[in-house]
């Protein structure tokens, strides 16, 4: 195995599970780290830590939902729109007393934070989108099939990361249920139009080489927000946190730390004496 | 057949030159540096007048072989006093160099050259590493990340930061974008399987050099076929071949100039580090793996009077496909002006004419 495939098979090892009552929901989450809090919200396959968790915990106190309906957690018929999973997973974290935080969406999970966002923009310090599917090509496709089939779309270099593993069949039906349901078009032109009034200080983070969503899309985010960041991240998929997690942690500590002043470099060249 | 002169600078040398490289800068004569540079420009202006399509340069440092470290100036200053021959530049060695800088410049001279850029990237001959310090066992993934980035920066057109493996930016947004677009002709430079991959992956041309016909059809048949598997299929237009030419107005002459010649490399790194950077430069060619050529001969792939070397254009052009030849006219990087005159002059006459249709 290599060091990666280490990192990747025992990520979130130091996260201890929990679970809060919010919004009618028992929404199971995992937690581990000290400092600011950052709340992340997971793709459409479901909770599944990766290396960029682990380090991010060296930053921040990381606390990573399982949305309702996803997992093992009960099917999830009552949610109808993405509005609303924003809104359960915004007294979510109430429920755990956050009251201002950093938010973390990943592809379908970065539309649920930017609605987050839309509803409470005082509460999100900023966001990060990692490989995000809140704006779509026409016509795109969810990844599915086989573990192999799967790590084809979801990795740039799938040999270079252990196989996946899949959720049981229920599951998997349970969650493309939910997900079919919540993931809207690929252009909503309402929620675009909203988009330009978010002056959340925004990264957005696209692998070169993702196969679900392209990363041209990326610009689109940076042409409606006012104060968005796009970041290319060289030789990723669309799993950004699981094929580069220190090229993505680098990034997402020093653009939570310092919003837009992140451009600035801090990188010292000098040798001394 | 398209025809592409590669211009040197053509520093003309005395005769106890140092042969070592790095040659010492204190051997370099302004005065010759700068009549080298005026004689380049009539040069071409000549070339354009018989008939070449294009004019390449490339980066070479630390030696008169070639005078041009920075192509890209040399392509700006001949951007302005040749008018209509297109510029390749074949090209700038991207792993020690900024690719956002390289998009920016090259921009430049597509915009000032009126659209006339032909770019080729590459990852550079192997003593080029001692130039700027570049970690050998590097330059081939600094070689494709560059190249990445600087095709981003060129089409990109939202302000973006780039976390590469070995480049980092927070903001790249350039001015002028080029002015051919999304940008100039382009092809990644080398045999390699990976030089083939990139260019089949990002739908880009491929630039081979001085090997013989068998191993630069292995490099292209390899080319090709990554193609298909990117789902296109590349032109004739799509692949340069790089060559020495011995011209001469017989056979016979043109074999009396190849026994004339010395037959050594003009400037050999020494031997020790010549081993040490073959032995740290690791090279391949579709896969198979080749000892780097350090400082070593090139070897000239057309020799002949007109007629032989029209058929070898033929031949070459059946086994290796390339409908682009960069020519360096024998003998290369040498101070012979008077001999490449004649031979621009012979090759204008006798051979262009009639490898138009080839």
């Amino acid at each position: 195995m290599s060091g990666l495939q280490h990192m990747v098979a025992a990520a979130g090892a130091a996260f201890a599970d929990a679970h809060v009552e919010a919004d009618g929901f028992r929404i199971r989450y995992r937690e581990a780290g000290e400092g600011p809090a950052l709340v992340h919200l997971h793709g459409a396959g479901g909770l599944r830590l990766t290396p960029a968790h682990d380090l991010l915990t060296r930053h921040f106190r990381v606390i990573a939902f399982e949305m309702p309906g996803f997992g093992d957690s009960a099917e999830n018929t009552r949610t109808e729109t993405m509005p609303q999973l924003a809104t359960t997973m915004a007294r979510a974290a109430d429920a755990l007393g956050l009251d201002r935080f950093n938010l973390m969406g990943t592809s379908f999970g970065a539309k649920t934070a930017l609605w987050l966002a839309l509803q409470q923009p005082e509460r999100v310090r900023g966001l990060v989108l990692e490989a995000p599917a809140a704006i779509r090509p026409a016509g795109s496709v969810s990844p599915s099939g086989t573990p192999e089939e799967m790590a084809r779309r979801l990795y740039g270099h799938p040999e270079r990361l252990p196989a996946i593993v899949l959720p049981d069949p229920a599951v998997q039906a349970k969650t493309r249920a939910l997900v079919n349901r919540l993931r809207g078009p690929d252009r909503d032109a309402e929620f675009e139009a909203r988009l330009r009034q978010l002056a959340t200080p925004t990264l957005v983070l696209f692998g070169t080489l993702d196969r679900v969503i392209p990363p041209e899309m990326g610009r689109l985010y940076k042409e409606l927000m006012p104060e968005c960041h796009l970041v290319l991240v060289y030789d990723a998929g669309h799993a950004i946190g699981a094929e580069r997690p220190e090229a993505f942690t680098e990034v997402v500590v020093d653009f939570l730390d310092r919003h837009e002043a992140f451009v600035i470099s801090q990188t010292e060249t000098v040798i001394h004496p | 057949m398209k025809v592409s002169f590669f211009e040197t600078g053509r520093y003309v040398s005395p005769p106890d030159m140092p042969r070592d490289w790095p040659v010492p800068s204190g051997a370099y004569d302004p005065e010759t540096g700068a009549a080298a540079y005026r004689a380049m420009v009539e040069r071409l202006r000549y070339v354009e007048e018989i008939g070449f399509d294009w004019i390449s340069l490339s980066e070479h440092h630390y030696s008169p072989r070639i005078l041009t470290p920075s192509p890209i100036v040399a392509a700006a200053n001949v951007a302005a006093l040749v008018k209509n021959i297109k510029i390749a530049l074949l090209g700038p060695i991207v792993p020690q160099s900024n690719p956002v800088r390289i998009a920016e410049e090259l921009a430049m001279v597509d915009t000032m050259a009126e659209g006339r850029l032909i770019v080729g990237l590459l990852r550079g001959t192997t003593n080029e590493v001692l130039t700027y310090d570049l970690n050998p066992s590097e330059a081939r993934e600094r070689t494709d990340e560059g190249m990445e980035l600087i095709l981003k920066a060129w089409t990109e057109p939202q302000p973006f930061g780039w976390q590469g493996r070995h480049f980092q930016f927070r903001t790249v947004s350039i001015w002028p974008r080029p002015l051919q677009q999304p940008h100039p002709p382009t092809y990644a430079l080398g045999t390699s399987a990976e030089s083939c991959e990139f260019a089949a992956r990002h739908r880009l041309g491929l630039g081979l050099s001085y090997g013989n016909f068998e191993i630069m059809a292995k490099s292209a048949r390899y080319y090709r076929e990554q193609c298909a598997v990117h789902g296109w299929e590349p032109g004739a237009d799509h692949i340069i071949y790089r060559a020495n030419m011995l011209l001469a107005e017989t056979d016979e002459e043109a074999e009396r100039q190849l026994k004339e010649g010395n037959g050594q490399a003009p400037f050999p790194v020494r031997e020790g580090l010549r081993e040490a950077l073959i032995k740290a430069d690791l090279r391949n060619v579709a896969g198979e793996k080749r000892n780097a050529n350090v400082g070593g001969i090139l070897p000239t792939s057309f020799i002949g009077g007109p007629d032989t070397v029209v058929e070898q254009i033929r031949r070459c052009r059946e086994m290796v496909g390339a409908g682009v030849l960069d020519l360096s006219l024998h003998p290369p990087g040498s101070g012979d002006i008077d001999a490449l005159m004649s031979a621009l002059e012979l090759f204008g006459r006798t051979v262009l004419p009639r490898i138009r249709e080839i």
